[in-house]
């Protein structure tokens, strides 16, 4: 199960509002690559998982996962805090506020609301962990497009951190991969 | 056609490697950064700080 | 609202809570590291001191904290509403 920490895991600040940059932060809270997908991806998948490593890394890293969603979550808000409907609508998201007022939506940056078909879970070790590893790859590469659409030191300094969890992520799926090989391996010999 | 010298060598090094299949080396645990300057890198592992380069924006 | 010495403590926790976190995500691809382990540890120690001093001062971290009366868990600021001090300065904590 699992317990509510009433802090973030990196302390998000913004350094003023900007419509269009929270905008483009849905890519990460509501798209294919998103923080979202990647915790109901490794939660998801864990179930079928062989070796006691790898249940614990899809735990752990998935549950890593929704910290991040709380920190995007968290940018967005800050972003869009104090904006009137007529800022809104002059910074192109006039669409968004019709459907959502200021609340935040589990949609991508283009408002296509998040779906399970972003995600797989096939019951194959080693399939699942490949993916896995792409999704980060996808995830790290996102952070870098977010960085350089961006000026916000304060926005930089949170999404480069983010970057960097997927750089970590990787190589303890990595690991994982090799120590899920290492059981198969030994498992079809005997 | 002569075979490269050193083509035995990499054989040597690539040895226990099996086609088609994707490896990554194990981390060995090392120095590491103090709490407050893990969580501004984003890890505990200087080996593991790959940044970013920001780039000037117009 | 919240001082400065409420922001300090918090944000030691989080650099403290995000080491241990590091070290577990470590530790379950490596569970024979002993040294890790013992890090882990450490930091679990300090983890647990700094949260019991700041539950006292400032409230419930967890719905399953002991809490004064009123219910305090429930109160003001929520983690996505705090503006963590200093704006540029900040980006160093
Ligand atoms: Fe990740």
């Amino acid at each position: 199960m699992w317990y509510y920490e009433k802090k973030l895991q990196y302390p998000a600040n913004v350094s003023r509002t900007d419509l269009g940059m929270a905008k483009f932060l849905y890519a990460q809270y509501g798209g294919p690559d998103s923080e979202l997908s990647a915790a109901v991806r490794y939660l998801t998948q864990r179930y079928t998982m062989p070796i006691p490593q790898a249940k614990a890394v899809l735990t752990d890293i998935g549950t890593e996962e929704l910290a991040h969603w709380e920190i995007i979550g968290t940018l967005i808000y800050k972003l869009t805090d104090g904006a009137t409907p007529e800022q809104m609508r002059r910074a192109g998201v006039g669409n968004y506020y019709a459907q959502h007022d200021k609340a935040l939506y589990p949609a991508d940056a283009a408002g296509v609301p998040w779906t399970a078909a972003y995600i797989q879970s096939t019951g194959d070790p080693i399939a699942d962990l490949h993916e896995d590893m792409a999704a980060e790859q996808k995830a790290r590469t996102a952070y870098e497009h977010l960085i350089n659409l961006t000026d916000d030191p304060c926005v930089i300094a949170a999404l480069s951190f983010l970057r960097e969890r997927e750089v970590v992520h990787f190589q303890r799926f990595g690991e994982t991969l090799m120590l899920v090989r290492e059981y198969l391996d030994k498992k079809h010999v005997y | 056609m002569s075979v490269p010298e050193d083509i035995g060598k990499e054989k040597g090094l690539f040895a226990a490697y099996k086609l088609a299949e994707a490896y990554i080396p194990i981390q060995i645990y090392g120095e590491t950064f103090d709490p407050k300057a893990a969580l501004i890198h984003g890890t505990l592992f200087p080996e593991l700080y790959r940044p970013y380069p920001v780039r000037p924006k117009v | 609202m919240y001082s400065k010495d409420m922001m300090n403590l918090l944000k030691e926790i989080m650099a403290v809570d995000f080491v241990l976190y590091e070290l577990g995500l470590f530790l379950d691809t490596h569970p024979n590291e002993r040294r890790a382990l013992e890090d882990h540890n450490n930091f679990a120690k300090k983890s647990h001191q700094l949260k019991t001093a700041y539950e006292e001062k400032y409230g419930p971290l967890h719905i399953n904290s002991i809490s004064g009366f009123p219910y305090q868990y429930i109160n003001d600021p929520w983690p996505w509403e705090i503006q963590y001090l200093g704006r540029e300065s900040d980006v160093v904590l």
